[in-house]
């Protein structure tokens, strides 16, 4: 314990002697959550990822979602399909990582293996589910990925595999080395992490010379330790927070409010009855007020800055003679639209969820629905999200909130529409057909008919009761020229900031 | 004494056994780590795995049986979230918040202490009558919004000191004079009372008849045969201060045990809850026993 105890005096005296010297390039960025780990397969989650992820462990490939230019290369300089349906990819060369070992096409193949390797737990696996894929090295500079059935979205994929030296253990490490124009220098768990930027970064370098990550979980903290200087960037922080227009911004955030609908269960496997769910609810009344300004109405399970977002479909106007109308033309029919069912939210989901689904809930209770509310914390809320879905409840309507911002609709589509989708309250012939055409299909046709999906599923369908696409919070101390974007929710890449 | 010691040990043992067979088999019954450590979106077959890595697949009195045979190796196991020992987490994390209780207790009895006593010499005059206000304001004043308020005011407003964080003595003024302000009016309180009793004894005014001065008979005589129930809340405060000051350690960013607490167990991080309540549990039970051995140095009767 003594030695605990001077170990911990010594790293003060160091914090503090480190703070006094900071340089002027030097930026500190305060997160809410404490990361729990630093490995490089686990950088799809965002804590992780807005720390590492384009920092210190790159991507053969990057999706630009914030400049709107598509799939850029990064460790891979160009791709190209094969005959047999495979992906080549050509590796920049010149590449080292920052433990001094040279990058090249053996390191890609163990980055790959290690991260779908069944003895760890990497969140990789999650996006290449129904496919198996096999990577062989054709040189030290050339790679080709096979997968049965054939990726045309390959490439994007690799946009999420990290890659990490040959060496790499097969288990978690807690010192990541990796080709990013930062290496970990500092990790005191629950305290800071600090990058520092290192020699011989294969690009351009950038103007952050260390970035320390602190974290606090008050957002009015975060807010005010931007304030004060203490740090110069809280990518999240509360709306009520957000008083200053010179350091604080909203952006949309990549999250999607919807309510998902069992179709399977009465009364909800009539249209009509979605229909009514859907003109019951005035969206536009919920953004300035319960959810901040900038909050947009959501037509589509993902951001409309994805490709495939149909801009000609149009929310559903709040109409509630309407809804009324088509609920009584279902009671006629014999449809239950009496029958008690309960919303089901989860606290914590987004600031105010509570007032929002209660507000809701009033809504839809006006327009005659027979609803509840009921909310639950995360690990219950998860029992009626995922399949099985829990057959002794009675019929419910669901509450959630869904990440979209890898740049295809591919990463929602199939979990939340198709049949065998996890989250799936739909099961139709038709949407898997056009799902998996959707997604076999590439360029202007994958977006074409990604289009026509959305069109389907919100018009026709009506499979769900899309509300909104949400906003976010960030400050950024007035020396930086940063702004945050729908990236700022998974990454954060320090080589985009500068200063003024 | 040593017999004293080794029945409460013995006691605290056996307290503790049931702590952990209680704490086991209730964490258990809070769902499926793999819910909640795993994306949405994963594989049943991603969370087979997780499960079968981390000795879930078994059943719970295997489990059990397999916990109980690395606790007797001190082997608290690693860390679901962290992939680290967990009782190395649990100490780094104690650490912090034993200096924290520490320094704010010591702070906290001197203050507490004098005020009481002094408060209690006048009783009704006016150092009595702001005390008891102060005091009472204190006791019940809510945390989270002492910590905004002094943020706004020392931090943001006046500049003084840093929002958060542990970097320089600086930073521990804010989160000391917080945890300060609850126990600090509880033990002036109770040192109030207790002093106004002994005063007002016999031996008390026998030496204010002998002509003895203020300052002796409040400090030596009156203060030590006052001490025994100040003793005990000072126990019981510091008992709730070495169980992690959670809103405290959570809005100044203190990695302290209790934060870690709470969130292994929204996690449901099992290891490192059980290696939290451990160490907690054996450090309160060190302090309990302290607080003894003060009882038997104050009052003779108990020594023997």
């Amino acid at each position: 314990m003594i030695n605990r105890l001077l170990a911990t005096t010594a790293l003060a005296l160091a914090v503090s002697l480190s703070s006094a010297l900071a340089a002027e390039t030097d930026v500190r960025i305060v997160l809410s959550e404490d990361l729990d780990l630093l490995e490089p397969c686990m950088a799809t989650r965002s804590n992780i990822g807005r720390v590492i992820l384009e920092n210190v462990n790159e991507t053969l490939t990057e999706y630009d979602t914030q400049g709107g230019g598509g799939l850029r290369p990064r460790l891979a300089e160009r791709w190209e399909q094969q005959p047999d349906g495979s992906w080549r990819f050509h590796l920049r060369q010149g590449v080292t990582f920052s433990d001094g070992s040279t990058f090249d096409a053996r390191d890609v193949k163990h980055s790959f293996d290690r991260a779908m390797n069944s003895a760890m737990t990497c969140e990789t696996p999650r996006y290449f589910g129904g496919m198996t894929v096999t990577a062989t090295v054709v040189d030290d500079h050339t790679i080709d990925f096979a997968a049965d059935p054939v990726q045309p979205i390959l490439p994007l994929l690799m946009s999420l595999v990290t890659i990490v030296p040959e060496e790499t253990p097969v288990e978690f490490v807690r010192d990541p080395v990796g080709t990013g124009p930062y290496a970990v220098t500092e990790w005191t768990p629950g305290q800071q992490i600090v990058l520092t930027r290192r020699d011989g970064y294969w690009g351009e370098q950038p103007a952050v010379t260390s970035a320390t990550y602190l974290f606090r979980t008050d957002p009015a903290v975060r807010a005010a330790m931007v304030q004060t200087g203490e740090a110069d960037i809280a990518p999240s922080i509360a709306q009520t927070d957000a008083t200053n227009p010179a350091t604080d911004f909203s952006y949309l955030n990549s999250e999607t409010v919807y309510l998902r609908v069992d179709h399977s269960v009465p009364p909800f496997n009539d249209v009509r009855v979605r229909r009514a769910l859907n003109m019951a609810i005035d969206r536009a009344a919920f953004i300035g007020t319960l959810l901040p300004e900038g909050t947009e109405q959501a037509v589509a399970m993902f951001p409309p800055t994805t490709q495939g977002a149909n801009p000609d479909v149009k929310p559903w106007a709040f109409d509630l003679e309407g809804a009324k109308a088509l609920l009584e033309e279902a009671r006629a029919d014999g449809v239950p639209v009496d029958a008690e069912f309960t919303l089901i939210a989860r606290t914590e989901n987004f600031p105010g969820v509570t007032e929002v689904m209660e507000a809701t809930l009033q809504m839809l209770q006006d327009a005659g629905f027979n609803a509840k509310l009921q909310m639950f914390e995360v690990a219950d809320h998860e029992r009626f999200y995922s399949k099985p879905y829990p057959a002794d409840r009675g019929p419910y309507v669901l509450a959630a909130m869904h990440d979209n911002n890898k740049g295809d609709p591919v990463f929602s589509m199939f979990f939340k529409y198709d049949s065998e989708g996890r989250q799936s309250g739909v099961s139709d012939p038709g949407v898997n057909q056009m799902i998996a055409e959707a997604s076999a299909a590439t360029g202007d046709e994958r977006a074409r008919k990604w289009s026509d999906l959305v069109a389907h599923l919100h018009d026709e369908v009506v499979a769900d009761v899309l509300l909104w696409h949400m906003v976010g919070f960030s400050r950024v101390s007035e020396r930086l020229d940063w702004r945050p974007s729908i990236a700022t929710n998974s990454q954060l890449q320090l080589a985009q900031i500068g200063f003024r | 004494m040593f017999g004293f010691i080794r029945q409460r040990a013995i006691a605290s043992l056996i307290s503790l056994l049931g702590l952990v067979v209680l704490v086991f088999f209730l964490s258990r019954l809070t769902g499926d780590p793999a819910a909640l450590f795993l994306p949405i979106d994963a594989t049943d077959e991603m969370r087979r795995q997780f499960r079968e890595i981390h000795g879930l697949n078994d059943p719970l009195a295997v489990q059990f049986w397999h916990y109980l045979g690395d606790l007797a190796r001190l082997d608290f196991g690693d860390s679901l979230r962290r992939a680290r020992p967990a009782i190395e987490i649990v100490l780094e994390a104690f650490a912090w918040t034993f200096q924290l209780a520490v320094i704010t207790m010591a702070i906290v009895t001197a203050a507490a202490i004098a005020v009481g006593a002094l408060a209690a010499f006048r009783v009704g005059g006016l150092f009595d009558r702001i005390a008891s206000v102060t005091s009472l304001v204190g006791a019940s004043a809510p945390d989270f919004w002492i910590a905004i308020l002094g943020i706004v005011l020392f931090s943001v407003t006046l500049g003084w000191l840093p929002t958060s964080g542990t970097g320089t003595p600086l930073h521990w003024i804010l989160p000391i004079g917080v945890l300060f302000i609850r126990p600090f009016g509880l033990i002036v309180q109770v040192v109030r009372g207790s002093m106004i009793t002994a005063l007002s004894s016999a031996y008390v005014k026998t030496a204010r008849a002998k002509g003895v001065r203020s300052g002796p008979i409040i400090f030596v005589h009156a203060l030590r045969n006052a001490m025994l129930p100040v003793i005990t809340v000072i126990g019981d405060q510091a008992a709730a201060l070495l169980n992690g000051a959670v809103v405290v350690e959570t809005i100044f960013g203190f990695p302290g045990i209790g934060k870690l607490m709470i969130d292994s167990i929204l996690q449901r991080d099992f290891n490192v809850m059980l290696a939290a309540i451990m160490v907690t549990a054996l450090a309160i039970f060190l302090m309990n026993l302290l607080i003894d051995l003060a009882y038997a140095l104050l009052d003779p009767r108990i020594r023997h």
